[in-house]
């Protein structure tokens, strides 16, 4: 498939919500930054898709907001928390621990 | 009172008719009429308070020619009503007061005083000009739900100057609560906490990790997790780290940490923590591995008998402050569990555990590998002796109170040096150069010394123990506080006691291809032109991520900014009571902290520039 990076990539959770966010912020996360890195040849880098059975929409979706959040304040002295719903943290946590953001 | 007061107006109940003349506001005229020849008299009886006679400009413009008549009738009713006029002026006082909540209480009960009559008369005067506002007692609109309610001392003023029904003025009350709130934290205490989360590591400059804010959330709402589900352990670790800093592991707590398919049961703050707490935690958890119990200051000797019949598999003891634990107990607890035991550390036992009982550990546990000691108060010389004996000991790390003499601590390198990978010696006051000899001469495979707070060994020592070293390169050295403190001599001694700048020079050649954590804290000796040396710019140390040279005097500006050349990867540099250093700008993914005259923060942090740029930066500042 395409073999140059696309600006932006895709995210699906495990019910079938897809997220389209910048390369920039999904590389934040470690995993899915080797995810889509072409040098380890995964099917995800030539699709530019990650799919993440272990997460709903609800919680993609936070960790998307994340991304964003996380690149906006990048080099912030202060950066105000992000908020979300108490019942997604422990979800959220799995979620976190598993993409290493 | 003011409730009485109000009486003098409302009484009880009111006719249909009364009610129906009021609903439809049939004597609204009148009302005003009265409501502006009341508001006149309590002028002037303030000004009659006052002892002043003339009515003040004020009050002048702020009363309209049609209160002319009304005067005069005030005049005539002044003498029959003053009593109640008193007290209406008091009604009005009040509800100024609830409505004008900026202002600070200072009327008494018994109505305006002498020393703020003036400014009474000015609110006063003002707020008439305004808008006319209805009495206690009568009926309004209310601003915000425009229902008509009965106007009382406490009704609260909305946003337009209107007055507000009670619901309305709750729910305001209640924003503006909120609003005070959150503006009120922001600057000072969030500061504060942000400053004192990248001390202790939580936060590295930019947002927080999203791991972090999760974990930040559930500790918050503790009390409403039922349970942690199948969370990873290193997470359910870093959950108990946060739960046990937030003082909230509990009874109840305490059942969110326990799987019966855990390895491992980690509490850092056991204080809450009952015998029954315990019994179920060895009872849920049978296979665990590793146990870390901080502060288990109520773990008595059922507790661990409990644990010995329950928990065969244990392989790492960490208890700090057990000291309900007896002798016999620790004993007992060795000869169950010893053959199993790889780790034990225990600190802060005062109470018990003699030198007998690390015999007893020594004996028993002979796979025994990695053992720290530290702050037992009973143990001294003999333990130290023991510890040599151990066949298999890879990690040591003493602090012991009693004094041991320095052959003793000689004879446990020598015997055990050969296969230490860790060794920590943390104030053994009177350990001298032999000891680093001896050190120099047996450990060959050693990845972190510690080696702090001695005044004995000499520069000379250090500068041998790394000269020649058949030992890897280190990758962990602290060699804080080692320097000798005397009073009468505040300049140091002549010779050098503790390593000096031959020393630095030494354990910088040997360690700095790997070195990864640097402390030379309080290092007195080391001198300016073996810093330069060292942190040339030219040298680099690829893998030094934290150094501390606090206290090393004669750091400054330039050694910082040639730290920064030579430590590519450096992420902490630790520099209290460094009093050269000045204007440092720091570079990216870098924290400072300490530095004595940072005009803002003790701790600075690199943001968005590199270290080429922060150098140019520090270099335009200089000039």
């Amino acid at each position: 498939m395409s073999s140059e990076l696309t600006d932006y990539v895709t995210l699906v959770s495990s019910d079938g919500f897809s997220f389209v966010v910048q390369r920039s912020c999904a590389c934040i996360s470690g995993a899915i930054k080797r995810m889509l890195d072409p040098a380890y040849g995964f099917t995800e880098s030539r699709t530019n898709t990650c799919r993440f059975e272990n997460m709903s929409g609800a919680v993609l979706e936070k960790v998307c907001e994340y991304f964003y959040y996380k690149e906006k304040y990048q080099d912030a002295k202060d950066a105000p928390d992000m908020d979300f719903p108490l019942e997604l943290a422990l979800e959220l946590l799995i979620a976190a621990d598993y993409l290493d953001v | 009172m003011s409730g009485r007061r109000g009486g003098n107006r409302i009484r009880g109940p009111q006719s249909a008719l009364t009610d129906f003349l009021a609903a439809n506001n049939i004597s609204a005229a009148q009302i005003r009429d009265e409501y502006e020849r009341r508001l006149r008299e309590a002028g002037q009886d303030e000004n009659a308070g006052e002892g002043a006679s003339n009515a003040t400009p004020q009050q002048a413009t702020a009363t309209p020619s049609a209160v002319d008549t009304a005067e005069e009738v005030a005049e005539e009713e002044e003498e029959k009503t003053k009593k109640r006029k008193r007290s209406q002026k008091e009604a009005i006082d009040k509800i100024k007061k609830a409505k004008a909540s900026k202002k600070p209480k200072k009327k008494g009960k018994g109505g305006g005083s002498d020393d703020d009559d003036d400014d009474y008369d000015d609110d006063f005067a003002t707020d008439m000009y305004k808008k006319a506002k209805p009495m206690p007692g009568q009926f309004e609109h209310c601003e915000i739900c425009s229902k008509r309610f009965t106007v009382t001392p406490y009704s609260k003023e909305g946003p337009e100057g209107g007055l507000l029904c009670t619901p309305c003025g709750k729910e305001l009350a209640k924003e503006q609560k909120q609003e005070k709130k959150a503006a009120s934290k922001p600057a000072g205490r969030r500061r504060r906490k942000l400053e004192s989360d990248r001390l202790d590591g939580i936060a590295s400059g930019g947002a927080k990790s999203l791991m972090q804010l999760c974990i930040e959330k559930v500790a918050k709402h503790h009390e409403d997790v039922e349970e942690l589900g199948d969370i990873p352990p290193t997470v359910l670790e870093k959950l108990s780290e946060i739960f046990s800093k937030k003082r909230v592991m509990k009874s109840r707590t305490l059942r969110l940490f326990l799987r019966p398919d855990l390895q491992s049961v980690i509490v850092h703050d056991a204080a809450y923590l009952e015998l029954e707490d315990y019994r179920q935690m060895f009872a849920i958890v049978p296979n665990m591995r590793r146990l870390v119990l901080a502060n288990a200051c109520q773990m008595k000797d059922e507790a661990v008998e409990y644990m010995i019949e329950r928990c065969h598999k244990l392989q790492h003891l960490q208890l700090y402050a057990a000291n309900l634990i007896t002798n016999d107990m620790w004993a007992g607890l060795f000869q169950e569990m010893g053959q199993e035991l790889e780790v034990v550390k225990l600190k802060w036992l005062d109470a018990s555990f003699e030198d007998h009982s690390v015999r007893e550990m020594v004996q028993c546990c002979p796979r025994l590998e990695r053992v720290k000691l530290k702050l037992c108060r009973r143990i001294g010389e003999d333990a130290v002796a023991a510890l040599a004996e151990l066949p298999n000991l890879k990690h040591l790390s003493l602090q012991i109170g009693r004094p041991v003499p320095t052959d003793v601590l000689c004879s446990l390198v020598v015997q055990r040096g050969a296969a230490l990978r860790t060794l920590s010696l943390e104030k053994f006051l009177d350990a001298d150069d032999s000891i680093l000899q001896a050190v120099h001469d047996n450990c060959n495979v050693l990845s972190k010394f510690r080696f702090c707070e001695n005044d004995t060994a000499t520069d000379a020592g250090y500068t041998a123990l790394f000269t020649n070293w058949r030992n890897p390169a280190l990758t962990f050295v602290d060699i804080n506080s080692t320097r000798d403190v005397d009073n009468n001599n505040p300049e140091g001694p002549e010779e050098a006691i503790g390593i000096a700048s031959p020393g630095f020079r030494a354990l910088m050649a040997h360690s700095g291809s790997a070195i990864k954590h640097l402390d030379i804290a309080s290092c007195r000796h080391i001198e300016l032109s073996a810093f330069m040396d060292v942190f040339n710019g030219a040298q680099t140390y690829p893998m030094l991520e934290h150094i501390n040279v606090s206290f090393c005097n004669r750091v400054d500006t330039s050694v910082v900014v040639g730290i920064f050349k030579s430590c590519p990867a450096l992420k902490k540099l630790v520099a209290f009571g460094c009093f050269d250093v000045q204007d440092v700008v720091v570079p990216r993914d870098c924290v400072v902290i300490g530095i004595p005259r940072a005009a803002d923060a003790i701790e600075q942090f690199g943001v968005g520039i590199g270290v080429d740029e922060a150098i140019g930066r520090m270099v335009e500042v200089g000039a």
